[in-house]
């Protein structure tokens, strides 16, 4: 059990898709235990993907519940081994940054409503529908399972606020 | 956090405007490039017709503010107004916002004295603008006027306080003000 060290891009590994776990043995048990310490010690971290600590399989820990925009709506704990999004409701822009990408932030498009499909720590299968800033977090770090970064989906450069027009 | 390259010797900033059209960026970058020059920040959008380019450039060896203003002559033959200027060492490293960040928006029939007042009554109580934009749009009998701008406020200057700030002007100016917290989320 230990805090590890979050990978920062340009390495290759958040660049990669993860495999799916194939069975909850011990390593993966000390994969979870480890990814929930190093949430807990990143300051305002609502979650981790193994691939952030340099592991290349589809684990991720969430849990927004101690967020000022996560506390009245959230699943408390999340562990997700292999999750999937089975239904995707409405969307909404929202600045996010990353910790494997420190010092930059940018608005992205994510769908405001989820159900996910997962497995837990100890291997029970889970169907949660969440929505708002937990969904928002679940997406954010599900796509570091498939190798993306919020930094493929920014929505839009700040000019976009404004549609162009002329006159004389 | 920020590791800006505070180990390279020269900064500059350096501001690039004039008539719009295709190439006026990679002209920009050629030149730096071939000056080895490295662009560390910049922000670069269509004004009106002109096109504007702010950057910030970097040297890894010292470096004069001549050489460079001399290869950027040929662009101002090309009717674009290059300016240059060197930076202290105070100024290079790109400082995040503290605090809280809210989006402010201000729209309504344009008049004289919206930015003013807006950015007045912000400066007044601390509130570090970090963004801003305006444009004017509508019709010609009935301009409108649009303001957006990003702010960081100051501790212990809650967004009720900040919309309150505000609140008074949107009678007197007649527009619409609104403000929401748009403070990045860290995940």
């Amino acid at each position: 059990m230990s805090v590890r060290t979050i990978l920062l891009y340009p390495d290759p590994l958040l660049k990669t898709v993860c495999g799916p776990v194939a069975a909850i043995n011990r390593e993966i048990s000390t994969l979870i235990e480890d990814l929930l310490d190093t949430m807990r010690a990143g300051p305002g971290s609502v979650g981790v993907a193994a691939p952030q600590i340099g592991v290349p399989l589809r684990v991720c820990v969430v849990d927004v519940s101690e967020n000022r925009q996560g506390r009245e709506n959230n699943h408390g704990l999340l562990v997700m081994v292999n999750p999937r999004i089975i239904h995707r409701e409405g969307s909404a822009i929202m600045r996010e940054g990353c910790m494997s990408v420190p010092d930059y932030t940018g608005d992205v498009e994510r769908a405001t409503s989820i159900t996910a499909s997962f497995l837990d720590g100890s291997g029970e299968s889970r169907e949660i529908t969440a929505s708002g800033f937990e969904s928002v977090a679940i997406q954010h770090e599900m796509d570091h399972l498939d190798g993306l970064l919020f930094l493929d989906r920014i929505a839009s450069l700040k000019t976009g606020l404004f549609r162009r027009k002329k006159y004389k | 956090m920020s590791e800006c390259r505070k180990d390279n010797l020269a900064h500059f900033a350096v501001t690039i405007i004039g008539k719009d059209r295709p190439g006026i960026v990679a002209d920009t970058a050629e030149i730096l490039y071939r000056l080895g020059c490295n662009v560390e920040d910049s922000s670069c959008t269509m004004l009106g017709g002109d096109f504007a380019m702010i950057l910030i450039v970097s040297h890894g060896k010292p470096f004069v503010k001549a050489r460079m203003a001399d290869e950027f002559k040929s662009m101002q033959g090309q009717g674009l107004s290059v300016y240059i200027r060197a930076l202290n060492e105070d100024e290079v490293c790109y400082r995040s916002p503290q605090g809280e960040l809210c989006l402010v928006s201000v729209y309504g029939s344009d008049r004289p004295g919206i930015v003013y007042r807006v950015t007045r009554a912000l400066a007044e109580r601390g509130v570090n603008i970090t963004d801003l934009n305006t444009r004017l749009i509508g019709t010609k009998d009935e301009p409108v006027y649009v303001l957006m701008l990003e702010a960081a406020l100051p501790e212990g200057l809650t967004i009720e306080n900040a919309e309150g700030l505000l609140e008074k002007l949107k009678k007197e100016l007649n527009v619409e003000i609104s403000v929401r917290v748009i403070t990045p989320v860290s995940l």
